[in-house]
């Protein structure tokens, strides 16, 4: 007998086809496969009939009905093809793609958006596993590049050979193989530039690839065919009466037969009961041109009546493969964007007065991605009182944040002599109120007092606003110009007087001093100090009213008088009678009156 | 102990053990605010305005009480009906006293636009209060805070109203200044006003609580151990 692989046989041949789909997150949308199973007959000279392939009981999940396939007859080299379809969960390889748009910035899970204006230092990571415990080869993946993407580098590859092919925006990764439960990666780099807020494609990826002796079905296919082949019965007397009953069996294809069951069965010359004499399966391969026989020894007077039966069928052998495609749909890549307003209620305030101003600061989500935190840096000047941290509030969707927040007012304290800084970091509203989401905005509204502003100054308050996704990337940023949102100072002429009057008093020697001090100016006046003197000989009696007593200091040549208000507003007047007494000439000399 | 009544607008009840005190009845809407029965020592009135006087006459002659106001304003209350046994003119920084009550008035002023449009100034009258161991800085319905701006008082009673009388922000900047220990704003036209005043003495007050008192609402104040000072509003 010969060995399989001598002699042509007859090849049944599984090819599958498995196409699967996966989403922008490397999840499986659709897996599908198809297979077609064909009888190639190979054999240069015979025909082979009655094929029938027999699928036995394997067909489960395939759209086979029937357990065994009507072929009929296939010529030399003739091929006889079904199709069918096959139900899959998923296929043999895995394709997941990480596309980060920040590598610079370590977290567990990519980032999904691009910043706007800023260089993203983008990182894509491909990987294919083989799921089969065959070996895939003939991969070929194609990543198309977006285009916002420049400096485009193939960082790493595990195995194979990647290129970049800048006209077509193409990397492809090929000629390599996968050994079997075993993967792949490519590593690549760029750097992601976008001018507007539309969301992006990150680029599609396509892989073929080959998986030799797999299969996706679990079909086990076998044949029965016949072909040219010869068998006989030969009967010889070998004494009186003595016969050899010989079976003889040959090959006369070109193709490697099987003979599987040989019988022969002798009728009695009596008319008894029919024997078997020969009953046996050999299972014997018989390459073109052999032979096989089996033989029996019966006594007879006349020639023995036997009859043969014998089953053969053409050799077959199995190949089978798995051809695939996987296609990825392009991630999406929103942007992340923000604008931002700030106004001043009222927006100018009276120079020298103390005005509270409320300050509300307005970040709108621009873009089109979610923002799960917003920062607020905004400067005040001098010359203004900041608010208490608890007054400062922050509205989300319209309804007051309570969440989590920072807030940092540096430094700690209400001095209205010293520039403040006020920091607000809103963070965690993915697991609060929810990411803020492009259109929607967050407030923060505070009032500040404005400290008697001097009219000659500016008073820039300049705004940072930042803003990041979940997992934190690079921060979309905004700011003001250094001297920007300054805040108006109206100015208003200050104009205060003092007006003196020495009236004689009812006995000689008494003096009253009459001082009208009058603010006639547009704007409030603070810390005024009114002056006069008292000559040498006189000295201070009494006041009205009583309660503005002056501050007395003697000097060398009198007396000095001082009263001090801290504020006196427009029209705000005061009388002062000094009723002074001593003896001689009472000079005169002009009050002073001075004030901030 | 000096018990803060509130009734409304400008209107104020003071009142201790040994006396009472009436502030401004005056009319909203053409509507008293304070009942015309009631039963009070003194009333004190700001301005000639009708508005202010309001229904003094009324509770006047009813309660036999004493009705004190600057020389325009008590013509005017006698040109009302006002019994003139029980008229008292006030002058100017001359305090007037009784057991249990020291006020001195002083002179401010407040505007308004009369029949012609025109912007007219109107004298008032602020008040410095001393009853049951508390300073009451009450200013009325003024444009100007006058000498009250150095007064040291326990509760200032301040306007923030938008006609003629301290907006909001005249309010708080002099209570940042005087710092008393309580502030109360009146007089005010929205809700959104007395919010306002609430929010920024909190947040700039630098001591002062203000209380935003509403009509019917009492406000005690007195000294604990004689010498810590306690509110409480009811």
């Amino acid at each position: 007998m010969s060995e399989d692989n001598e002699h042509k046989t007859v090849v049944i041949d599984l090819e599958e086809t498995e196409t699967s789909r996966i989403g922008e997150l490397s999840d499986l949308e659709a897996s599908e496969a198809s297979g077609v199973l064909s009888v190639n007959n190979v054999s240069e000279s015979n025909r082979i009939w009655n094929v029938r392939v027999l699928l036995n009981d394997s067909r489960a999940k395939t759209s086979y009905s029937e357990d065994i396939l009507q072929a009929g007859e296939i010529d030399t080299g003739g091929k006889w093809e079904s199709q069918y379809t096959i139900t899959i969960d998923k296929p043999i390889l895995t394709l997941t793609e990480v596309y980060d748009t920040c590598k610079t910035v370590d977290t567990e899970a990519p980032h999904w958006a691009y910043v706007h204006g800023k260089d993203n230092p983008v990182k894509i990571t491909i990987v294919v596993k083989n799921e089969t415990d065959g070996q895939m080869d003939n991969i070929i993946l194609n990543k198309t590049i977006p285009m916002e993407l420049t400096d485009i580098k193939i960082e790493s590859t595990k195995s194979g050979v990647a290129e970049y092919d800048e006209g077509t925006r193409q990397i492809v990764w090929k000629d390599f193989i996968i050994y079997p439960n075993e993967d792949s990666q490519i590593i690549i780099t760029g750097t992601g530039n976008v001018d507007d807020v539309d969301p992006k494609s990150a680029g599609e990826i396509v892989v073929t690839y080959r998986a030799e002796g797999q299969q996706r079905s679990g079909l086990k296919p076998d044949m029965t065919a016949l072909t040219e082949f010869l068998s006989g019965i030969d009967t010889a007397e070998t004494q009186p009466n003595q016969w050899e009953v010989t079976l003889e069996c040959g090959n006369e294809s070109d193709l490697m037969v099987r003979l599987d069951e040989a019988a022969v069965i002798l009728t009695p010359e009596d008319g008894g009961e029919e024997r078997r004499m020969i009953d046996e399966k050999p299972e014997a391969k018989l390459a073109p041109g052999e032979e096989w026989s089996s033989s029996f020894q019966v006594e007879s007077k006349s020639p023995p009546q036997c009859t043969p039966e014998v089953t053969y069928t053409p050799m077959r052998v199995i190949t089978k493969r798995v051809l695939g495609t996987v296609e990825k749909v392009p991630q999406t890549m929103p942007v992340y964007k923000i604008d931002y307003s700030k106004t001043f209620d009222p927006p100018e305030v009276n120079s020298f007065d103390k005005t509270p101003v409320e300050v509300e600061i307005e970040v709108k989500n621009a873009g089109t991605a979610r923002l799960n935190e917003v920062t607020i840096i905004d400067n005040l000047p001098d010359d203004v009182m900041p608010p208490k941290a608890e007054h400062v509030s922050i509205w989300i969707r319209g309804e007051e944040y309570t969440g989590e927040y920072e807030l940092v007012i540096d430094p700690e304290d209400q001095n209205p002599e010293v520039p403040h800084q006020i920091t607000i970091h809103i963070k965690g509203l993915k697991d609060s109120v929810g990411e803020v989401q492009p259109g929607e905005t967050v407030k923060v509204n505070y009032a500040i007092m404005a400290w008697r502003n001097r009219p000659e100054k500016e008073y820039p308050s300049p705004t940072h606003c930042k803003a990041n996704i979940f997992p934190p990337g690079l921060e979309a940023e905004i700011a003001s110009p250094e001297d920007g949102h300054k805040l108006g100072i109206v100015y208003k002429k200050r104009r205060i007087s003092v007006k003196k009057a020495i009236n004689k008093g009812a006995n000689p020697g008494e003096y009253t001093v009459v001082l009208i001090v009058e603010n006639k100016g547009e704007v409030t006046v603070e810390n005024v100090e009114v002056a006069d003197w008292i000559p040498m000989g006189f000295e201070f009696v009494s006041v009205d009213p009583a309660e503005e007593a002056p501050e007395l200091s003697n000097v060398a040549d009198g007396t000095n008088m001082t009263w001090k208000w801290t504020r006196m507003n427009p029209g705000d007047k005061t009388k002062l009678r000094v009723n002074v007494q001593g003896e001689g000439e009472y000079e005169r000399r002009e009050p002073n009156v001075t004030s901030d | 102990m000096l018990k803060i009544k509130f009734l409304g607008h400008t209107a104020f009840v003071f009142e201790t053990e040994k006396t009472s005190l009436l502030v401004n009845p005056v009319f909203v809407n053409d509507e008293p605010v304070v009942p015309d029965d009631l039963d009070v020592r003194l009333i004190a009135v700001t301005n000639h305005l009708d508005e202010t006087i309001g229904n003094a006459v009324s509770i006047s002659n009813l309660a036999k009480s004493w009705i004190l106001g600057n020389t325009k304003t008590i013509e005017r209350i006698k040109a009302k009906g006002g019994k003139p046994w029980l008229l008292h003119p006030l002058e100017y920084e001359v305090p007037y006293e009784i057991p249990g009550l020291k006020l001195t008035p002083f002179q401010l002023h407040r505007t308004i636009t009369n029949d012609e449009g025109e912007t007219e100034r109107v004298d008032n009258m602020g008040l410095f209060i001393e009853m049951g161991q508390m300073r009451v800085s009450y200013l009325g319905d003024t444009l100007v805070r006058g000498p009250f701006g150095s007064i040291e008082s326990d509760v200032l009673i301040a306007p923030v109203g938008d006609q003629g009388v301290f907006p909001v922000k005249d309010a708080v900047s002099l209570c940042i200044d005087l710092q008393p220990r309580i502030g109360i704003p009146m007089g005010w036209s929205s809700q959104e006003q007395i919010s306002k005043f609430d929010k920024y003495i909190d947040q700039f007050g630098q001591g002062t609580v203000s209380i935003p008192i509403k009509p019917a609402q009492e406000l005690d104040l007195y000294w604990a151990a004689g010498n810590e000072f306690r509110y409480e509003l009811h």
